[in-house]
């Protein structure tokens, strides 16, 4: 309709062919201040682009014939003419063993009872939380399309390291186990451990929590009130999945551990810095414990856990790394800088 | 008649209760059965001590088959006094012993609740030390609460993030813990919650679901299951209309003290199962509440709260309920050297006024021959319970008042007992397995009269091999004998319905007589009996079984905006009684707030996680808000805690429409107890 509009609308007022026309600048190569005039979609395509080759995921058997999926970190490039990068591990997540998911079914036996009570959460938490985020900091698409662009270009990032690693250690669903089960939703194909939703989540509350530390905003820099909420809220996302019947607690930690991790990394990949190398040990985990998210991360501060064990027994770990850095993507630090501004306040007005 | 399939030595006049025995032989709950079960058992020790009934015990060769609760005292376990009431554990075979009246070990009544989970229980923990006294400021008032799913660690029972007000808990669904032994469940005192408190919370922000997990109230891993794990729990909501403040008002004088009955306990909501652990709890509490001491050495005064209903018992204020209410309540409660501790109880009526569980046979009222159309409900997975209370007479010359005949749907099978010691019938299936049991027994102590159980198991399961009974509509017929003179016999159906947030279960028989009158010309329900009606299936009487004793504050329903009685609260009269002239009550003393209007039902109050607020109605949240008036008032009343009942309807009053009868609403209405914690 509009194209035949267009096409008798210029027949109509082109007239004769208008010559020596001035002719226009170059476009700016490889500038960031392209991107404003970008379309979402390109852009997240810029996006991905940058942070894609930023990872790699090798697998083996370990000594005791545990699978151990790696989550690798480009960390150099260097020549001319060629290209060489060399990689540092930023995820090593060994599977628990099958016992250990058959303990952990009792766990999802059990969180069946509060079905009824979650069963709103769960079936609008299947896609993307972005409502549960929203309830705990002011994101609208009106006030704050950056960050939402944000947030968004790293739960595409972290899809390719959640598949990945899930495709490596090939974890069977608790539906594989007992009859009894019954999920309240469909059972994805994918593999169980680590679980995308928690990853996703705690990647989410991470990056939010960043941002709203940075805006030095004083009431979200007051005791780290809103980095817990966010992540009580990224728990109960990633605890739903449980109660839902289609994951087992350690999904959960290990997502945890996961998405925290990738958080750390896609911050560097904004802003350049340090990064995070950390593990997740599954056989060391205490099958009969909950995820309990409080063991991986402390808000205040913005910390990792060096170290979470139990009863002695180390199951994770992670270090700031300060060494192999890689410089920001620019792209993504321009993304960060509009995200960033959406959290400033600007006032108040001064009075004399 | 049906051949009785019991083993052999059966005498039918030596079993102490049918209802224990029916539930032991053939199983209260339908579902995996462990080798060696444990119940809960409340006996009435019949002149003996503690200390006797164990030495008898283990004299029989039956001393690792029972659990005496820790919460017995050494002072407790050498006291002797007729028809003490006691709860302990006892294994299957056990129970079966005492419930035999040849084996004379000196018990006269014995009553078994749920089958226990042996995790909960620690043999090895001998009599509890009496606990130290605490402290308290002058016009402290103890709050005590027995319910399912407190959230004591909700804001509004909390005076700073880390200080709570609740200073004892008791748990019976928890795993005893070393350091604070108890021979069921676990105990929390006041430093353990605060430790609680202040480990579960992160950047000042408490973590709920941590509390919970290490508070021993919910672990799902071993299938240990509280509502505090939903969002509605109800004694948190309860206790929040009843204790709830402000945490910014650092409220310090009125320390909570509760007890959190086991999840599977109200699962199963028969009375049956509930009254050992009801009265142990009262057992437990009463004592904490005796700790509370104020500067000069007295004690504070204490109110308690139970917001639970049912339909069993005479109904006349008599029976084990009102036995175990007075002696913790009633005029005697300080005697026998018991501290001098001035303590109230409110208790809900009931909400079966309309659920069509209780009828009546008596002259003048209905012919001498009513029948009856019980509806048992398909896929009914815990047994149904019927019982047909006799007029009074003495044990040695039970009165023979009436027959009750029992036919099953389509009329497969009829039996018929008489009200005379021995008759008893057993209903069978096709391959001879018995699906019902019909029994007379007598109930002696202040009650003093004959009972006709009927009791019907399950209709459902998931087990082929568990024996169920049919389901559908169940005839039955009960004639008065002219014995009776002008004495009632009423009938009431046990409650059996599933609550919410518990797993399927129970399923609730009902009366479904084609003459009873549901509707007013208009379509609304009809909350009293037609005049003149001649349907043996009655509104009145149907307060709950709970409620019928001298000395509790019982609480009506009423809705605020249309200013009526709520269609649900539960009546009286209560059974007449020579033995309880006159009656002690006409039904509740005063209504209270219980929902907001028709529409919005219910009344806001508590949630399980701090912050939260949600709605929840019946008798048992206009309980606790006579129990909050109550804490207000009982220090300086100088009247029991009936009469300052009626007196706060005459200072404080809530005008109802409609004129309902003191039966109905007693004294009147209550106002709510003012702004609460929650309200904008």
């Amino acid at each position: 309709m509009l194209t035949d509009a267009l096409l008798t609308n210029r027949d109509g007022i082109v007239g004769a062919r208008m010559n020596n026309i001035a002719t226009p600048v170059a476009g700016l190569a490889n500038s960031t201040k392209n991107l404003p005039r970008l379309s979402p979609n390109v852009r997240a395509s810029i996006f991905q682009a940058e942070l894609g080759p930023t990872i790699d995921v090798t697998f083996e058997m370990d000594e005791d014939c545990n699978p151990v999926a790696t989550l690798w970190r480009m960390t150099e490039e260097s020549g001319s003419g060629t290209r060489k990068v060399c990689f540092d591990p930023m995820v090593a997540m060994t599977a628990p063993t099958m016992d250990q998911l058959v303990t952990q079914l009792d766990l999802v036996n059990g969180y069946a009872r509060i079905r009824p009570d979650r069963a709103a959460e769960i079936t609008t938490q299947v896609g993307v939380p972005t409502a549960f985020f929203a309830s705990v900091g002011f994101i609208d698409p009106a006030r704050t399309p950056y960050t939402i662009e944000l947030l968004y270009t790293a739960l595409g990032f972290s899809s390719l390291a959640i598949q990945r690693m899930k495709y490596a250690l090939a974890l069977k669903r608790p539906i594989e186990f007992s009859p009894q089960v019954q999920p309240i939703i469909g059972t994805p194909t994918h593999g169980t451990l680590p679980s995308g939703h928690s990853t996703e989540a705690f990647l989410m509350a991470r990056v939010l929590w960043k941002l709203l530390i940075e805006s030095a905003a004083p009431q979200y820099n007051d005791r780290a009130l809103w980095g817990t909420m966010l992540m009580r809220q990224a728990a109960r996302i990633a605890t739903n999945r449980t109660v839902a019947g289609v994951h087992f607690p350690v999904d959960s930690v290990a997502g945890q551990q996961l998405g925290l991790t990738l958080a750390e990394h896609f911050y560097s990949m904004c802003n350049g810095g340090n990064w995070v190398s950390a593990t997740f040990n599954g056989p060391n985990f205490d099958a009969q414990s909950d995820f309990d998210w409080h063991q991986l991360y402390d808000p205040d501060g913005d910390t990792q856990a060096e170290e979470a064990e139990t009863g002695g027994t180390v199951w994770a770990t992670s270090e700031v790394r300060t060494d192999n850095k890689i410089d920001a993507s620019p792209s993504l630090a321009w993304l960060w800088g509009k995200a960033l501004d959406e959290w400033k306040d600007f006032g108040p007005v001064k009075c004399e | 008649m049906a051949e009785l399939i019991y083993e052999k030595g059966f005498d039918p006049k030596a079993i102490v209760d049918f209802v224990t025995f029916f539930t032991v032989s053939q199983g209260p709950e339908i579902g995996p059965r462990a080798d060696v079960e444990w119940w809960s058992v409340l006996a009435e020790l019949d002149g003996i001590s503690i200390n006797t009934l164990v030495e008898r015990l283990e004299e029989q060769e039956f001393g690792k088959a029972f659990v005496m609760p820790s919460a017995y005292d050494a002072e407790d376990r050498e006291k002797a006094m007729p028809f003490q009431p006691v709860t302990f554990f006892a294994t299957s075979a056990l129970v079966t012993f005492l419930n035999d009246k040849r084996s004379d070990v000196g018990i006269s009544t014995l009553r078994v609740g749920g089958v226990v989970d042996t995790d909960f229980l620690d043999p090895e923990v001998g009599p509890d030390a009496p606990p130290p006294p605490i402290k308290v400021k002058e016009g402290t008032v103890v709050q005590a609460f027995v319910d399912d799913g407190m959230g004591i660690a909700h804001d509004l029972f909390r005076k700073k993030p880390t200080e709570s007000r609740v200073y004892f808990t008791k748990i019976f669904d928890a795993v005893p813990l070393p350091t604070s032994p108890s021979s069921i469940g676990r105990v929390l005192e006041l430093t353990d919650v605060n430790d609680l408190l202040t480990q579960c919370t992160f950047n000042d922000v408490l973590d709920e679901e941590l509390f919970y997990t290490r508070s021993g109230q919910v672990n799902l891993a071993k299938d240990i299951f509280s509502t505090v794990a939903n969002r509605r729990s109800h004694g948190t909501h309860v206790m929040g209309i009843g204790a709830g403040h402000d945490m910014e008002d650092g409220v310090d004088d009125r320390p909570i003290i509760c007890a959190a009955l086991p999840s599977r306990v109200v699962k199963d909501t028969s009375g049956v199962d509930l009254l050992p652990l009801v009265y142990l709890s009262f057992h437990i509490l009463v004592k904490q509440a005796r700790r509370f001491r104020t500067p000069d050495g007295g004690y504070a005064p204490v109110v308690f709260n139970f917001s639970y209903g049912n339909l069993e018992g005479p109904h006349d204020g008599t029976g084990i309920y009102a036995t175990m209410f007075e002696r913790y309540f009633g005029p005697g409660a300080h005697a026998d050297g018991a501290p001098d501790q001035k303590a109230w109880l409110t208790l809900p009526a009931g909400n079966a006024n309309l659920a069509r569980l209780h009828a009546i046979n008596a002259k003048g009222v209905t012919e001498p021959r009513i029948t009856l159309d019980l509806i048992v409900l398909p896929d009914d997975r815990t047994a149904n319970h019927v019982q047909f209370w006799m007029p009074a007479s003495p044990e040695n010359n039970q009165g023979n008042f009436a027959k009750v005949k029992v036919t099953t749907p389509f009329g497969a099978q009829t039996v018929e007992v008489r009200s005379q010691p021995g008759s008893v019938e057993q209903i069978l299936d096709d391959q001879g397995a018995p699906v019902a049991l019909l029994a007379y027994q007598y109930v002696a102590g202040t009650t003093q009269r004959g009972l006709i159980t009927l009791s019907i198991n399950p209709t459902g399961s998931l087990d082929p091999s568990d024996v169920l009974a049919p389901s559908g509509l169940w005839k039955i017929e009960v004639r008065r004998r002219s014995e009776a003179g002008d004495n009632p016999i009423h009938i009431w159906v046990d409650r059996d319905d599933t609550l919410p947030g518990h797993g399927p279960g129970g399923r609730q028989a009902f009366f479904d007589n084609p003459d009873y009158e549901r509707f007013g010309p208009l379509g609304a329900p009809l909350p009293v009996d037609p005049p003149g009606t001649e349907c043996p299936v009655r509104r009145a009487s149907t307060i709950s079984g709970f409620a019928c004793g001298p000395s509790p504050i019982v609480v009506a329903a009423y809705t605020g905006r249309e200013a009526v009685l709520s269609d649900y609260s539960a009546a009286g009269p209560l059974n007449p009684s020579p033995h309880m002239m006159p009656p002690p009550r006409e039904g509740p003393d005063v209504a209270a707030l219980a929902d907001d209007s028709w529409v919005l039902r219910g009344v806001y109050s508590a949630g399980s996680r701090s912050g939260s607020y949600v709605r929840a109605n019946g008798t048992s949240t206009a309980a606790p808000q006579v129990a909050r008036l109550a804490a207000n008032a009982i220090e300086a009343s100088t009247v029991p805690a009936r009469v300052w009942a009626q007196q706060e309807v005459a200072a404080n009053p809530f005008p109802l429409n409609g004129a309902p009868s003191a039966e109905r609403v007693g004294a009147g209405a209550v106002a709510p107890p003012g702004k609460a914690p929650w309200d904008p």
